[in-house]
């Protein structure tokens, strides 16, 4: 192969690794967010997620299935849709758009059902299981995460027993395809779309965190419990914020995760390698975390290049233990000091 | 009845069993065992085996997180590294090594390289601690297995497809049957409770105690954490590893999916479940953490018989029980059943005077 191939092939592999990396970020951003507020490592983030996508496979498949619901939820074609459609050639970009459009009514009751459920979700489990934990050891809030964990994945395996269908894409999925360095590019509208609403989505909560209210009661809540008590900032308030806050966020992510990869109780794996790439970045560092996510997305995009898929999945778990030797609180995180 | 537990000679206090309900605890143990063994039914010994194999496992977690204090959540790993040991080795050595002794070499085999990739797994330990060492040791679970299922070593390890195991042979006695594995097992699980409990009145279990108090008063006192938190994380491997060679032994086949994550938790839910840092804290929380799915299996069983719509919710139902049980005992006994049992134990003391 000559230079420039291999350059343009470096670059496709580079810009797949970004797409996915703005999605670790998003799911990330669920486990700093909890672990900002209430120091607590939520290791069953990764099952917040895969309900999350059941969810929005249950509101965008399986109710618009139903015979109670209207024709047009399922598959809207308004009159002038139809017209369109017939004048267009094969594989042209705009009937991918078109598909989109008939879809937009389910994928809107879809985001909306797994966001309203998820939050949900979270407050439950915030309520129930992490608020009498409130200043335990980390040891026992990890060890509760974990049983929830079997708690979750269970309940998803009772729940959708059905063998799960293809959900709908979020973004028209049109290829787009541009030349550099003397190689096509080529890239899915649906992945870019992706890519910019979970790094949206990551810029809003860092600013909502940074700049508003409810933002600065968290962080007044991570610095010291007591004080932000005595300052009148409700903790239990702010706690229940923070799980709804990274369960809203997973079920976005959910969302984009099945449109990807599909759904399957494997999903909840991804929660780990997030994992991995949250105590990389450094626990309540947003930069951090987002730096990492970013470099794992590329290196797993480059192994996946050089060395072939399988070896793709350990990437985050070897990049975490080398991170974690050189620097022991990850690139960002704050050292603890700790007095006898 | 309220009795003290006077002892009048250094001796006596430093001995492993230290008073003599311990004694006559272990020595009922002993018989119990000896007459389950003879007597029990196929079924109870298969269920017992399953114990026997998961208790040492978690005696090993306990040396670790228990009495060191730290964190691991991939202990399922140094499981699967002493099964694929003990099978590869056989596998290799047949035909060098008389099969009539190969147990003795291969087992300790097992164990020896379960404990040095202990080492290997600890060292992050040496600069960080809590939860950063739980994810280290998860990355190294994950690291474990993907490398077992990786084409590039499949002609050793099976890769997804894992391998076929034999039975072992000491000196031409081949423990083919579930109930000479039992008996093996319980010896060994026996032992290895025994060495446990010894352990901790040793230095080396005494510097782990002070490590898991406080580590860095530990290290202003003189024990090297270097040295302790890895000897830790070897002894602890080194369980694993055994038990996993017992684990190869007693199934006819090893799949890298049986050592992934869920045994990890597995092993330390039990030890939650169980109590701990004290010596009997695995030996309840296994039986809790295997008898638990069985219960539902049988209940299953009676209610649904082989009706496959119900069946499809047995599994799930397990796993939920399973988490709903962890998270009780978390929020609920902390310390885990050897507390309840210590509890009642201290109630029968007292009685008729005060309780609590």
């Amino acid at each position: 192969m000559e230079g420039g191939g291999v350059v343009g092939q470096f670059i496709q592999f580079a810009i797949n690794g970004l797409m996915s990396g703005a999605i670790y970020a998003l799911i990330a951003v669920g486990i700093v967010s909890v672990y900002k507020a209430t120091k607590v490592v939520n290791f069953a983030h990764g099952y917040l997620i895969m309900f999350g996508a059941y969810f929005y496979f249950t509101f965008s498949v399986i109710v618009p299935g139903q015979e109670w619901a209207p024709a047009w939820l399922a598959n809207w074609q308004p009159e002038w849709m139809i017209t369109m459609k017939g004048d267009l050639p094969m594989f042209s970009p705009v009937a991918a758009v078109l598909d989109w459009l008939s879809n937009v009514p389910r994928i809107i009751l879809g985001l909306v059902g797994a966001l309203l459920c998820n939050a949900v979700l979270g407050r439950i489990i915030e309520r129930v299981l992490m608020r009498p934990l409130m200043g335990q050891s980390v040891f026992a809030m990890i060890m509760v995460t974990v049983g929830l964990i079997s708690i979750l994945s269970g309940g998803a395996q009772l729940i959708w027993t059905a063998d799960a269908a293809s959900v709908p894409y979020i973004a028209p999925n049109m290829p787009i395809r541009f030349e550099l360095f003397g190689t096509m590019i080529f890239l899915f509208g649906t992945d870019l779309v992706n890519m910019i609403v979970a790094l949206l989505l990551f810029g809003g909560i860092v600013a909502f965190v940074k700049f508003t209210k409810g933002g600065i009661a968290i962080r007044a809540t991570a610095e010291d419990q007591s004080t932000a008590y005595s300052m009148g900032i409700s903790v239990p308030k702010v706690f229940s914020r923070a799980w709804v806050l990274a369960s809203t966020t997973g079920a976005i992510a959910g969302a984009i995760l099945a449109t990807r990869n599909g759904i399957s109780p494997s999903l909840g794996l991804f929660g780990f390698s997030v994992l991995a790439i949250v105590l990389m970045g450094g626990l309540d560092s947003y930069v951090g975390v987002l730096i990492a996510a970013m470099t794992v997305g590329v290196l797993e995009a480059m192994t996946q290049w050089k060395m072939g898929g399988s070896w793709a999945e350990i990437v985050p778990y070897v990049t975490v233990l080398v991170v974690l030797v050189w620097r022991p609180h990850g690139l960002m995180g704050q050292k603890e000091v700790e007095r006898i | 009845m309220i009795n003290a537990n006077l002892k009048s000679s250094y001796a006596a206090d430093e001995r492993v069993l230290n008073n003599r309900y311990k004694q006559a605890f272990v020595y009922s143990m002993i018989a119990l065992l000896i007459l389950f063994t003879a007597f029990a039914s196929d079924y109870l010994i298969l269920i017992a085996c399953q114990m026997g194999i998961l208790l040492i496992a978690v005696v090993g977690i306990n040396v670790l997180t228990g009495y060191t204090g730290l964190v691991s959540l991939g202990h399922g790993a140094f499981v699967a590294i002493g099964a694929y040991a003990v099978t590869i080795f056989n596998n290799v050595a047949t035909g060098i090594i008389p099969a009539g002794i190969m147990p003795f070499f291969s087992i300790p085999f097992a164990v020896f390289l379960a404990a040095a990739v202990g080492v290997l797994v600890g060292l992050p330990s040496l600069r960080v601690k809590g939860l950063y060492l739980a994810v280290a040791t998860l990355a190294a679970n994950f690291i474990v297995i993907f490398l077992i299922e990786e084409d590039l070593f499949a002609p050793w390890t099976g890769g997804m497809v894992g391998l076929t195991t034999n039975s072992p042979n000491f000196f031409g006695w081949v423990l083919d049957t579930k109930r000479e594995m039992f008996g093996l097992i319980a010896l060994v699980g026996f032992v290895a409770l025994m060495m446990a409990q010894n352990l901790i009145r040793t230095r080396i279990g005494r510097a782990f105690i002070a490590i898991r108090d406080r580590d860095y008063s530990a290290e202003i006192l003189g024990i090297s954490l270097l040295r302790y938190k890895l000897t830790s994380f070897a002894i602890s491997a080194a369980y694993c590893g055994l038990s996993g060679a017992l684990f190869a032994y007693f199934y006819a086949r090893i799949l890298p999916e049986q050592f992934e994550l869920s045994l990890s938790l597995n092993l330390v839910a039990a030890l939650i479940i169980g109590g701990m840092g004290r010596t009997m804290g695995p030996v309840f929380g296994v039986i809790i953490v295997v008898l638990v799915p069985e219960l539902i299996k049988v209940l299953f069983g009676a209610l649904a018989g082989d009706s496959a719509g119900v069946g499809q919710l047995r599994a799930p139902l397990q796993q939920i029980a399973f988490g709903v049980l962890l998270v009780l005992f978390l929020l609920k006994e902390p310390l885990g059943i050897n507390q309840i049992v210590d509890r009642i134990l201290r109630a029968a003391n007292r009685w008729p005077f005060a309780r609590g």
